[in-house]
């Protein structure tokens, strides 16, 4: 029997729905994967459509989770009828939030040269990746590749409590000091954990892999200072733009980077002419 | 197994019931019923609370400007002035914006729900130090709910008081605060000044800011304000700093002149630092300031 | 006081006695890529495992006393009320087995805090008061400024407290309980030669301090230099990420946040440990925020130091471990900001460049 109120106040069951995009559908799998509390989630909320665990589907939602990046037009067509449909709209991961690891194939500037190299003379369709936002409004954002199937536990039962989501404002560092980690830089390893937003219990520098910056950056992210920092440290130019730019949150940032690096060695070629 | 450390139970053997000093205390609360919630503009309520068990209710006793934490469980924790009048015990009354999730979903609740209460925490206005005074009890916006207290106490002891001003002041006339209970203060003899800055078609009343009533007051003083005149203030930073400005221009020692400070917190036991103004706890050394050691307080207008 | 002389590798034997109950102590986590060895403060099972020798730890032992995530209390939720149960989250006593006087020290300040002052908090209380302490003389690094803050040298706050005299440690003795478990071990009564021994390797530890903050006048030069541009200097330096306060042995701050359960049938309030320099640290419901700039936060870090807990208790909360200064990606440290803020006169070039 699902709970009808909290304290008095009185709950509302959601019916949810899930969609996927241009992705590996890994976000979807986290939230299937919590046996311990996959009863609780699904009984907290009403799915209509979850293409990876059930058959039956219905247009019938009130908040649309949304993985993936948009790659291709119809993909467009799809999302903007999903908002329509939708009161809520909840871009799931990295790929809808950010453009995810999709997004690196922009970085070559040529999409039919990439088209190419991948899918030769195959006809597929295939433009820049983009996320939800480029498209859509998006309400809400759950950050992470994948995302932590707790936050998303902890994210549902506050929409059904009517509680604000409120993702933390720090960045990793808080939670991979929490966690008594050594720091990376102590062992000479790139990290982005000082700019990117918590929330992930500092999961890749608790297993020693320095953070890639899957949840974008943190409120008053220092990315400049983390730059020099990583110069510092020796780590070059490529490095430092491959980590900003691997899952597209900081990728106003490495374009910047880009930018500076490119001057910097045409200054050096000429001064070697 | 003489080597083996004996475990030290710190509850065991601690002395009776001290609130200040009592580890037993510092995460007990008391278990209270919201009786009522009162509607009172569009974003506040006003929550009559009840201290469920009848000796704990009489045992709780506060100053006026004092604060309680108020907890829903699973939702949030926070402070908030009491509004009502200290010779009610615990059998309280908030005065509470939505604003946050605590305030969200409370604005939500109906009556007979349980919450939980903490404290009193805080300093207080000084009341007994201003009888035989005049006093200037002047509000900003939600600056009433700390406010609504010290009213209260110094109408119930009336004679005790000389010349009493009430000023308060809101953006617009629906953002008022306990409009149904002018007509009874005013009939307590007290000046009750009420100013809005937009005013709709239905207002007749004055439009400006709280200091222009107060200029208008204070052109014509009744004796001299430096001996026989308090004030309390109670609002936003940028109005009080105004208005103490102005008070301190007429001659009203700042040592005389109370505001309340409204910070972030935790827990209200001078531990979480949240609240910390410079590095002074609002929660131990506030909320209510005289206007001298808000001066000098980094950080505090 | 009592003092007692025992030989090294009775050592062993005071640990196997102890042993009966939870060892922590220096054991070393890792390498850094330099070559250095890290070590940290982790529950010892073998003797030879404690390095009673390190250097520093990276982080304090906060987490057996102040952890950065405590449970505080459970309710269970009912349809209209709730009940609630408390847990302070401690089941045993630990054995500290060789702090540093800085750390020792910083536990004498957090006591004034969170046990003397009003509102003591049992969740503190009840795992320091089960706490066994065993100091250990240290090893002076060129971060550390103890020296300065007077806290190079630890008078109380420990249960016994070792120095190194070579092949022979030396003892003092502050609680029955320690004097207890020495009757397990052979010692002996120190003699002169025991006298000169330890004054001198107090001497040689002492010249080996490098560093100094001056602290003359400090709390009230804060005060003075409150406007002063060097802040927003470190302030743009600093990536508000809140390593300082997590390796602080005296950082206390913390934020509460409540979650009701997935199944809606319980509910939890959780502490965890925050920083002052986080962005919303000072932000209050309705969003707004009294230190949205990063050189406030950090001014207001130093402020509480070395001008709140002076007033309060009139002495600094800092106790000059330096460990802030070595976990700061940025380079910000306690012995440079605070000169430049006497002095007015910012670093040139980036920070921890110089003086190093």
């Amino acid at each position: 029997m699902p709970v009808e109120s909290y304290l008095g106040v009185p709950l509302h069951r959601p019916k949810v729905a899930f969609f996927e995009f241009t992705a590996c559908e890994g976000c979807q799998l986290q939230i299937l994967n919590n046996e311990a509390t996959l009863l609780d989630f699904l009984s907290l909320v009403d799915v209509v459509t979850f293409r990876e665990a059930m058959s039956e589907r219905s247009d019938d939602f009130e908040i649309a989770f949304v993985e993936g990046s948009i790659t291709r037009a119809d993909e467009v067509k799809r999302l903007k009828d999903i908002r329509k449909k939708a009161k809520v709209l909840v871009a799931m991961g990295s790929c809808a939030c950010f453009g995810g690891v999709n997004q690196l194939k922009n970085r070559f500037n040529d999409p039919k040269w990439v088209k190419e190299q991948v899918y030769g003379k195959f006809p597929v369709e295939s433009e820049e990746a983009r996320p939800l936002e480029d498209i859509v409004t998006v309400d809400l954002k759950i950050y992470g590749c994948p995302i932590k199937k707790e936050e998303v536990e902890k994210i549902v039962t506050n929409l059904v409590l009517g509680k604000s989501v409120n993702h933390p404002k720090y960045p990793v560092c808080m939670e991979c000091m929490a966690n008594e980690n050594i720091c990376l830089y102590k062992l000479g390893e790139p990290c982005l954990g000082p700019v990117t937003r918590a929330g992930c219990d500092a999961w890749c520098p608790g297993s020693r892999f320095g953070c890639w910056g899957c949840r974008g950056p943190a409120d008053a992210a220092n990315v400049d200072q983390i730059i020099s920092i990583m110069e510092e440290h020796n780590f070059s130019a490529d490095t430092i733009i491959d980590r900003l730019e691997c899952f597209g949150g900081f990728k106003a940032f490495a374009e910047e980077l880009k930018k500076k690096t490119a001057k910097s060695k045409t200054k050096k070629k000429r001064a070697g002419k | 197994m003489e080597n083996k450390l004996p475990f030290v139970d710190v509850l065991k053997g601690v002395p009776g019931y001290q609130r200040k000093s009592d580890l037993r205390s510092f995460e007990y609360s008391y278990k209270a019923e919201i009786t009522n919630v009162y509607p009172l503009t569009a974003s506040e309520k006003l929550y009559q609370i009840q201290i469920t068990d009848p000796e704990m209710r009489k045992r709780f006793t506060f100053r006026p400007g004092q604060f309680v934490m108020l907890e829903v469980p699973g939702v949030g924790e926070a402070p908030f002035s009491i509004s009502s009048s200290p010779i009610r015990h615990g059998d309280i009354e908030l005065c509470i914006r939505n604003v946050g999730n605590l305030t969200n979903f409370l604005s939500r609740v109906e009556r007979g729900v349980q919450v939980g209460i903490t404290g009193p925490f805080g300093t207080s206005f000084p009341l007994e130090e201003m009888m035989g005074q005049n006093i200037f009890l002047i509000a900003g916006g939600l600056g009433i709910a700390p406010l609504r207290s010290p009213v209260l106490s110094v109408l119930e002891n009336r004679s005790r008081y000389a010349k009493v001003d009430i000023i308060y002041g809101a953006r617009q006339p629906s953002e008022l605060l306990f409009t149904y209970q002018y007509d009874m203060w005013r009939k307590f003899d007290i000046s009750l000044d009420i100013i809005v800055e937009n005013p709709d078609k239905q207002w007749s009343g004055p439009v400006g800011r709280t200091t222009d009533i107060l200029s208008e007051k204070l052109a014509a003083p009744a004796g001299s304000l430096s001996r026989n005149t308090y004030a309390i203030v109670c609002g936003p930073p940028v109005m009080f700093k105004f208005v103490c400005n102005m008070l301190t221009e007429a001659g009203i020692p700042m040592q005389k002149m109370f505001v309340s400070l409204e910070r972030r917190m935790h827990c209200g036991r001078g531990k979480c630092c949240r609240c910390n103004v410079g590095s002074t706890y609002t929660c131990l050394k506030g909320p209510v300031f005289d206007y001298w050691s808000v001066m000098n307080l980094k950080e505090a207008i | 006081m009592i003092f007692r002389i025992i030989k090294k590798l009775e050592l062993k034997e005071l640990f196997d006695v102890m042993a009966e109950n939870r060892i922590i102590g220096p054991v070393q986590k890792g390498t850094s890529h330099e070559g250095k060895p890290l070590y940290a403060f982790e529950p010892v099972l073998d003797f030879n495992d404690l390095k009673l020798d390190y250097t520093t730890t990276t982080r304090p032992a906060k987490r057996y006393f102040l952890p950065s995530h405590e449970t505080l209390c459970t309710f269970s939720i009912h349809e209209n009320g709730w009940d609630k149960s408390v847990d302070f989250n401690i089941r045993e006593p630990h054995v500290f087995f060789g702090m540093h006087a800085c750390d020792i020290n910083a536990l004498d300040k957090l006591d004034k805090v969170l046990l003397e002052s009003n509102f003591p908090t049992p969740y503190y209380a009840a795992k320091r008061k089960n706490m066994f302490i065993i100091g250990v003389e240290c090893n002076p690094q060129p971060f550390c400024f103890c020296r300065s803050m007077g806290t190079d040298s630890a008078s109380h706050g420990f249960d016994m407290f070792l120095t190194d005299l070579g092949d022979r440690y030396f003892v003092e003795v502050q609680s029955a309980a320690a004097f207890n478990f020495l009757k397990n071990i052979k010692t002996r009564e120190p003699e002169e030669k025991d006298h000169t021994r330890y004054m001198k390797v107090i001497a040689e530890k002492n010249r080996k301090f490098t560093t100094a903050v001056d602290t003359t006048d400090l709390a009230k030069i804060l005060d003075m230099e409150f406007q002063s541009d060097v802040w927003k200097y470190w302030g743009d330096k600093c990536l508000s990420c809140g390593t300082c306060a997590s390796v602080c042995p005296t950082c206390y701050c913390y934020g509460v946040e409540e979650a009701v359960d997935i199944d809606l049938k319980g509910a939890k309030k959780k502490k965890h440990l925050y920083s002052c320099n986080l962005i919303d640290f000072a932000e209050v419901a309705g969003g707004h925020n009294f230190r949205p700039e990063s050189h406030s936060r950090l001014k207001y870090r130093y402020y509480h130091k070395h001008r709140g807990f002076m007033e309060e208790f009139e002495e600094s909360l800092c106790v000059g471990c330096g460990r802030c200064s070595e976990a700061c990606l940025a380079k910000i440290t306690v012995p440079e900001v605070i000169a430049s803020v006497r002095s007015g006169v910012k670093p040139k070039g980036r920070p921890g460049r110089h003086g190093k």
